[in-house]
């Protein structure tokens, strides 16, 4: 009993409140603006946490990466652009939500399954812990690989209707994703000389050239052209959609127990996806979303709107905050890459995130646990309140709106990792993003082929050299069936799904 | 009174100028003012092994020099953007490298690179990095020479997960497969941690990394260390025996040393030297570097400089043999 009070003692000091609120508040904002991510204001404060005592610390980084988890669906819905990597699968019906008339509701339910799918994965962290991080050391090389083929088959789901160009947009983002070292040899490949681009293409100056970048260029031609014929239309462009009707765009409980079960599915492979050491979020929106539309009683419909499309995504990345730290606490493997940040800051603080965590620095563990929980419920305050403000950034005009992002990407590139090759990266994927929007080339399937493709090829290789060269090893695991499995079913349903539309 | 107010005129002017010309000389003096700050970069990304351990060392150090210390990330190019960038700022006694052999040594002796390596003089180590190979807790595998032994009988069954190839963990592993002519399928990981979860989580059968990545899970019962590379036992793993206690002359730590590119002032290093293997002599360097298995060895420049060509030596050795194969 005693235990329990120093514990809610050491959760509910002024210091911890007020930097977990920080933490979401940052978060939240820094997840909203395309080009900077959590995990850039994680890595940026790290000196900084290190100076804080232990809970604060820790509070205000779990705080930006619940509130980034969320941030990057604002910017997704409003403008098309996501604001971090984990938003890009939000963005596909998110996006059209707003053009639709009802970006409000979209968001909102963004905000809901967020904060849902976060609550369900910290509590699995809490108490489920140690056998789930047992489940996850199962995958191996071969269990990987066979997710990854999974998830770049559902890349054929993501597509409507243009299956060929999804596909192609899929392999360059494959082939991007080849430019730098092998993952076995280490020789490099594709650089063409570029010394430079041996560590490969980073993802945040691609994600952001090829979507924020790319309709500023678009944008900022079209704008040229007309002053040019001396044109003096104005531009609605991406501003404030004529025909909007409020009542129409109004969130309900209703609406909320509508997507449920996206959200619940997006949880449950939301916190699957995390616990697995390296998979990330980008990984877990993506797999939620074709898992909802696999269940979904309205598959069609993904891709053009539907509530679902956003709900589903949004509980996937947000349950990875819970879930990438269920290994890092049990045997100090980080999750993703910002529970790597964490597990630094853990390590900053004296304490050694792994086995004996929680036998060595008891009280100050399940502090944080608590302080987990109520950053969940800042996350929904904080969200709630800063929607409607961020919201109103989208109805900025366009020729106004994008310069602001471009200059934030530009400095957020910078940023990162201290590099001016990033930000000519960030310019020529802009380029390339142009090009494509201009054939008409969806740019989901792009970054996320190049998310997966090197981790699916290191995987099959690492599979390959632990056989001894030998194929059959793919199939030596019954996971790995499972998820073949899966893709095969969903593949017949697909093409017979696909013929009915014919 | 006219006079009294002259000389006390005189007297103020006096005392102005010589207080103007007191500052001026002591600016002078003070050829390396601690308004500008001291910069660390460093050639891996943020959270991994040099970073924390150069955060230690820059809190540690930052009362003692009483300037700014700043530990700038750099991963680009793997790893070469931060050295180029080190290379091209002004040598003025500020700007230094801390880094392992990799991106330094390695990368300048497989590829083409745009320094020498006699370019970069080391200042100070802050701690040793010792490859370390594992097993799971379980594993049928008892010991160093049972593994040897076992793998004479059928080579090519032991799989080992390392890190990236040709890395820290990797490279005494070629060694050892060298001296004892056994063969073991090699498998490449993103690091230690996934080198870990593999061996945790029974897909590859040994593990070699590092004894921060792996002493928890050690300490837990959870993995057994089989040795460790070092002249002598890691004191984050007594229990462990070396590769040459054994008998296997396997000995390639890593080091984290801080480097001055040439034309930095002999004075001005030894001073960063003195103050920051001091500042590694605190209390509090000492007793957080040991709570989170990190042995730091704060070594001058002397001693450093022949370590660093001793890993020259041994690199290219071992490069050229695996060329040649």
């Amino acid at each position: 009993m005693d235990f329990i009070f120093s514990v809610l003692q050491e959760a509910f000091v002024p210091e911890v409140i007020i930097f977990a609120m920080l933490g979401v508040f940052l978060g939240v904002t820094v997840g909203a603006i395309p080009g900077l991510s959590g995990d850039m204001a994680i890595a940026l404060l790290l000196p900084f946490v290190y100076k804080l005592n232990p809970v604060p610390a820790l509070g205000m980084l779990i705080g930006i990466y619940k509130g980034s988890m969320f941030g990057g669906a604002i910017s997704a819905i409003s403008f098309g652009v996501p604001g971090t990597p984990a938003a890009v699968v939000t963005m596909e019906d998110g996006y059209p939500a707003k053009k639709n008339g009802y970006p409000k509701k979209a968001m909102l339910t963004a905000l809901y399954s967020s904060v849902t799918g976060d609550f369900f994965s910290t509590l699995l962290l809490i108490f489920l812990a140690l056998p789930l991080a047992s489940v996850a050391l199962q995958f191996g090389p071969v269990e990987f690989f066979a997710l990854y083929v999974f998830a770049l088959l559902m890349i054929a789901l993501l597509v409507q209707g243009g299956i060929k160009k999804g596909l192609a947009a899929a392999g360059i983002g494959l082939f991007i994703g080849c430019i730098g070292m092998d993952p076995v040899i280490g020789t490099t490949r594709l650089i063409f000389g570029i010394s430079r681009l041996r560590g490969g293409i980073p993802l945040i100056p691609l994600l952001v050239g090829v979507f924020a970048v790319s309709e500023l260029m678009i944008q900022f031609l079209k704008e040229w052209y007309r002053s040019r014929l001396k044109k003096i239309k104005e531009l609605s462009g991406l501003s404030k959609e004529s025909g909007y009707d409020p009542s129409k765009d109004i969130m309900s409980f209703k609406v909320y127990l509508s997507t449920l079960k996206a959200t619940l599915i997006g949880s449950v492979m939301g916190t699957f996806v995390g616990a697995l050491p390296g998979a990330g979020s980008s990984l877990a929106a993506y797999v939620s979303y074709g898992a909802a539309r696999q269940f979904s009683s309205h598959p069609e419909q993904f891709g053009k709107g539907i509530l679902e499309g956003v709900a589903a995504p949004e509980a996937g990345n947000s349950a990875t905050c819970g879930a990438s730290m269920i290994p890092l606490l049990t045997f100090g493997i980080p999750g993703s890459a910002t529970a790597a940040l964490i597990g630094a800051a853990l390590i900053m603080q004296g304490i050694n995130p792994g086995p004996l965590v929680f036998q060595e620095n008891t009280l100050i563990m399940f502090s944080f646990f608590v302080v987990i929980f109520y950053a969940s419920v800042m996350n929904l305050g904080f969200g709630y309140a800063l929607i409607p403000l961020y919201a109103k950034i989208a109805m900025v005009k366009s020729r106004f709106l994008f310069p602001s992002v471009f200059l934030f990407a530009l400095i957020g590139t910078y940023a990162s990792r201290n590099s001016v090759t990033d930000v000519w990266i960030l310019l020529v994927a802009g380029l390339l993003g142009a090009l494509l929007r201009k054939g008409r080339f969806p740019l989901g399937p792009l970054v996320l082929a190049f998310i997966i493709g090197p981790g699916a090829e290191k995987a099959l290789r690492q599979a390959l050299l632990i056989g001894g060269g030998e194929w059959s090893v793919l199939l030596k695991s019954p996971i790995a069936i499972g998820f073949y499995a899966i893709s095969v079913v969903s593949i017949i349903l697909l093409i017979r799904f696909q013929k009915k539309l014919a | 009174m006219r006079i009294m107010r002259r000389r006390l005129n005189f007297m103020m002017l006096f005392v102005v100028i010589l207080l103007l010309a007191f500052v001026s000389v002591s600016s002078f003096a003070a050829e390396y003012p601690k308004e500008k700050a001291i910069r660390f970069f460093n050639p891996y990304g943020a959270g991994g092994g040099v970073d924390i351990s150069s955060r230690i060392l820059a809190s540690a150090a930052q009362p003692l020099v009483d300037q700014r210390i700043d530990v700038i990330c750099m991963p680009g190019a793997g790893g070469q953007e931060a050295i180029n960038f080190v290379m091209n700022q002004p040598q003025d006694g500020y700007t230094f490298l801390v880094t392992d052999y990799g991106p330094l040594i390695t990368t300048a002796l497989t590829e083409k690179v745009g320094y020498d390596l006699s370019d970069w003089k080391p200042v100070f180590q802050i701690t040793e990095v010792v490859p370390t190979f594992f097993v799971k807790a379980d594993s049928p595998i008892k010991d160093v020479n049972d593994w040897i032994a076992k793998a004479k009988a059928e080579p090519n069954v032991f799989s080992v997960g390392h890190g990236r190839y040709l890395s820290v963990p990797h490279l005494p592993l070629i060694i050892f497969e060298k001296l004892t002519g056994i063969k073991n399928k090699h498998v490449p990981t993103t690091g230690g941690s996934e080198a870990l979860a593999f061996v945790l989580g029974g897909h590859v059968d040994i593990g070699a990394s590092v004894p921060s990545t792996i002493g928890a899970t050690v300490k837990a019962g959870q993995t057994r260390a089989l040795a460790v590379c070092s002249e002598e036992r890691v004191p984050s793993l007594p229990d462990t025996p070396t590769m040459k206690e054994l008998g296997y002359d396997v000995v390639l730590p890593a080091w984290y040393t801080i480097f001055a590119y040439k034309d930095v002032p002999e004075d001005r290093i030894e001073f960063i030297q003195n103050k920051f293997i001091e500042a590694l002599n605190t209390e509090s360097a000492q007793s957080l570097a040991g709570k989170l298995n990190v042995d730091l060895t704060p070594y001058g420049s002397e001693k450093c400089q022949g370590i660093y060509n001793a890993t020259i030596e041994n690199l290219k050795t071992l490069l050229s043999d695996l060329t040649k194969k």
